[in-house]
């Protein structure tokens, strides 16, 4: 009568989350980090009464999965091309089940697999438009429309990463002027309504005559060349309407105050090419462009393009233009950003010069 | 919203995962990630990794205009970073040398950059700013067509491990002084260097690959040393110098490494070896030695032939053996000196763990035939013997073919496969 000895192997006892107890031969669990650690600094697991508790991430139907991983992986001498081939197996399978299996494999502390997972859940996002990628993840559109256009939000206080957000939200409100019909003076509400009012009683109302014409502002420039900055946010609304009525003179102007000339220098002023400036300045954040069409997109960047070209076409001119401004502060580029800012900041931007972010606090105290 | 959907299945994993998630994107759809939901605004912006390649930006035929957009780029999302920042690459070939970078490496050089690769392109070598010696956490620096030059004051990069530089603007004694001022050094990679006499310095250094013109190449102190790969390329200064040198290369050169694993020898480098080389006995042997691979040899030059016959018979454990010859047709030489063959001084040991041997750019010419005969006589466990004839010559190789097939084999698996296409 033959006796038949039963196998003699090794096996470690596992218990998830739910209760269940799993029995494991001993090198497909010891592949894992975690349960090794366990075995070793505990002792645990050598029964069904002492079973290593696994963390809640690892459901029954996960492990097995992370198991048949482990199974293949630490039998040595496979060829390169049958690692490849399992992996690639291994990880087509639906999104929710990757992603528990990357929590499972991060809390077992199997990095390989962690890799292979990561690597499987980037190929998913990569080249997906947002909505895409929130609908495949589940993940709640909760931006508002204005968060979604402003990058981000300055967490560390920094004043120069507030300013670069108020430069993109009225970026963005310019992108959206245009895209309404153009004949259309569309009321645009300030982003910093206290400050335009704050800025409006300290000039007194002298140029309180906002809608005014643009004559009338050429014959003010005098009167203003000190208090640039308070017209620069002033005319926050006015650039976004005024632009699509009357180009010229309009920027001549704007610039004019940006740089806080002299009176001598306004003639020069005067004299600027008639440049297109386009108020999509891609100079900040075209790239975060998403939410736009690629039709607009395209034309955004053509025009960029052009309005780059023209610049640069114009280097010697302006450079001198701007180095007379140069000894004075030219930072008054508001903190509330506009029309004349953003053209400000591009020109500086396009030659090199750093002044526009070199805002100081005080700028920043008019507005919230 | 949410409960139409299920739950989300991502954003609250951890920020390891995340970032493991976010590296393995593209920067761009990286960045993008900010617009997906309320939760997702900052993820990327806590990333350690930033890499930023040709298709970081979109494609136009500008170039100035693809760099400004790249220079835009990096600078924003520099700006917009929160944390440290462990790897910062750029291999972009439509950026060239402009003032943001100085920026940016003083960036890096506040936020504990460990790996720095810079590869720009082809145009104005960009001058490395001294912020980049601030680096005190630098393991791994790359950089390609720059100009490179440390304060006197600089103690080196403590925890640096791999150094590459490529056609780097760099004086001779700053390079040898940079090598052995980083004492972690594992692996060093110097590519087109002109005329540089070098004195390699590096007590943990395990990677060594040298391309360029190079005078003189000692390695003083490198006893850990397990792959070299060396590329010599020739010029007239050179060529004299190496007529002058009384030295013996071989010894200079591959005297102090004993746990060598792999060598790899390209155009003059037989040469540059073989100088010298009568005068000395070689006692070293190479007991890890498993792989040799020798291009470009001048099987006319019997001394050529000598150093690759001492590299063999000095390593025992020879497994794989590559050699390459010149496509140099030599001019009829009277009588070749296949006395050499006879001559006493080779030694006789075996070659007990050949396996394979692949012989390339074969003119069929007499030395080359005796120094396979020599090898099949003695590779008890050779496997394959691979021949690549230079010329697709029909009478030369059929002289080749005849010549072999006489030849005496020890090891009679071995498999002679002459490859004619």
């Amino acid at each position: 009568m033959a006796v038949v000895k039963p196998e003699m192997k090794s096996y470690i006892w596992l218990q998830t989350v739910d209760g269940s107890i799993h029995q494991v031969e001993e090198e497909v669990a010891m592949f894992c980090p975690m349960i090794c650690q366990e075995v070793l600094q505990t002792g645990m697991g050598s029964s069904k009464t002492c079973a290593i508790s696994l963390p809640h991430h690892v459901n029954p139907a996960i492990l097995d999965m992370i198991l048949d991983y482990c199974r293949f992986h630490q039998v040595p001498g496979h060829s390169n091309k049958e690692l490849k081939l399992f992996n690639e197996k291994f990880v087509r399978i639906d999104t929710k089940k990757l992603c528990e299996l990357t929590s499972a494999a991060d809390s077992l502390q199997l990095k390989p697999l962690v890799d292979l997972t990561s690597r499987a859940l980037a190929r998913i996002i990569e080249g997906k438009t947002p909505e895409e990628i929130r609908e495949t993840f589940h993940l709640p559109d909760d931006l508002t429309e204005e968060e979604k256009l402003e990058p981000l939000r300055n967490i560390t206080d920094d004043p120069r990463i507030r300013l670069l957000n108020r430069l993109y939200a009225r970026k963005r409100k310019e992108l959206q002027e245009r895209k309404k019909p153009k004949d259309v003076a569309v009321e645009e509400e300030p982003k910093d309504e206290r400050s335009v009012e704050d800025l409006l009683s300290f000039i007194n109302g002298a140029d309180g005559e906002i809608k005014g014409t643009r004559a009338n502002k050429n014959k003010k420039k005098n009167r203003r060349k000190d208090q640039t900055k308070d017209l620069s946010s002033k005319n926050a609304n006015e650039n976004n309407k005024g632009l699509n009525l009357l180009p010229s003179a309009y920027h001549n102007v704007n610039f004019d105050k940006a740089l806080e000339a002299s009176s001598s220098k306004h003639s020069r002023m005067q004299t600027l090419p008639d440049v297109n400036f386009s108020p999509k300045f891609e100079f900040i954040d075209g790239d975060v462009d998403d939410d736009l069409d690629p039709a607009v997109k395209e034309e955004l960047d053509r025009e960029v393009e052009d309005f780059a070209r023209r610049l640069n076409s114009d280097w010697p001119e302006r450079m001198q233009i701007l180095s007379l401004g140069q000894g004075r502060r030219l930072v008054p580029i508001s903190v509330n950003g506009n029309g004349s800012t953003h053209l400000y900041t591009s020109l500086c931007y396009f030659l090199g010069l750093d002044h526009y972010v070199c805002v100081e606090g005080e700028e920043l105290q008019l507005s919230s | 919203m949410v409960d139409v959907m299920g739950p989300d299945l991502i954003s609250d994993l951890p920020q390891s995962i995340i970032e493991s998630i976010l590296v393995q994107l593209p920067i761009r759809d990286a960045v993008r990630t900010s617009i997906l939901s309320s939760k997702w605004r900052y993820k990327w912006a806590l990333i350690t990794q930033l890499v930023f390649d040709d298709k970081c930006v979109p494609f136009s035929n500008d170039r100035e205009v693809v760099e400004m957009s790249v220079v835009k780029f990096i600078t924003r999302v520099l700006f917009l970073h929160q944390g440290p920042i462990h790897k910062f690459q750029i291999t972009n070939s439509k950026l060239q040398s402009c003032p943001e970078i100085d920026q940016w490496i003083l960036f890096l050089s506040r936020n504990d950059i460990k790996e720095l690769v810079m590869e720009l392109g082809e145009g104005e070598f960009f001058r490395i700013p001294s912020s980049l010696f601030n680096c005190r956490k630098l393991t791994r620096l790359e950089l390609s067509r720059c100009e490179l030059d440390p304060p006197h004051s600089f103690k080196g990069f403590v925890c640096l491990r791999s150094l590459n530089l490529h056609q780097v603007l760099i004086s001779p004694d700053a390079v040898e002084s940079l090598i052995s001022r980083c004492p972690l050094l594992e692996s060093l990679s110097l590519s087109y260097f002109d005329n540089l006499a070098l004195t390699i310095s590096a007590p943990n250094l395990k990677y060594l690959y040298l391309e360029g013109e190079f005078k003189d190449i000692c390695l003083e102190d490198t006893p850990l040393l397990v792959e070299i790969s060396i590329a010599m390329y020739m010029t007239d200064d050179i060529a004299e110098h190496f007529e002058q040198s009384s030295n013996c290369n071989f010894l200079k050169f591959l005297g102090g490494v004993p746990n060598l694993e792999k060598l790899v020898g390209l155009i003059y480098f037989t040469k540059y070896l073989s100088i010298g080389i009568d005068s000395v006995h070689l006692p070293i042997m190479y007991h890890n030695l498993e792989t040799i691979e020798l291009y470009q040899v001048n099987f006319e030059d019997t001394k050529e032939i000598f150093v690759i016959l001492r590299m063999i018979t000095s390593s025992p454990n020879l497994k794989e053996l590559q050699i390459s010859g010149s496509s140099n047709i030599p001019v009829a030489v009277d009588a070749p000196d296949l006395d050499f063959w006879e001559k006493g001084c080779l030694l006789d040991s075996a070659l007990n763990k050949l396996k394979t041997m692949k012989l390339s750019e074969m003119g069929g010419w007499p030395h080359e035939i005796e120094f396979i005969k020599y090898l099949l006589c003695r590779s008890p466990v050779l496997e394959t013997l691979s021949i690549i004839p230079c010329v697709f010559d029909m009478e030369n190789n059929l002289k080749m073919l005849i010549e072999l097939v006489k030849c005496r084999r020890a090891s009679s698996r071995a498999e002679v496969i002459f490859i004619h296409e």
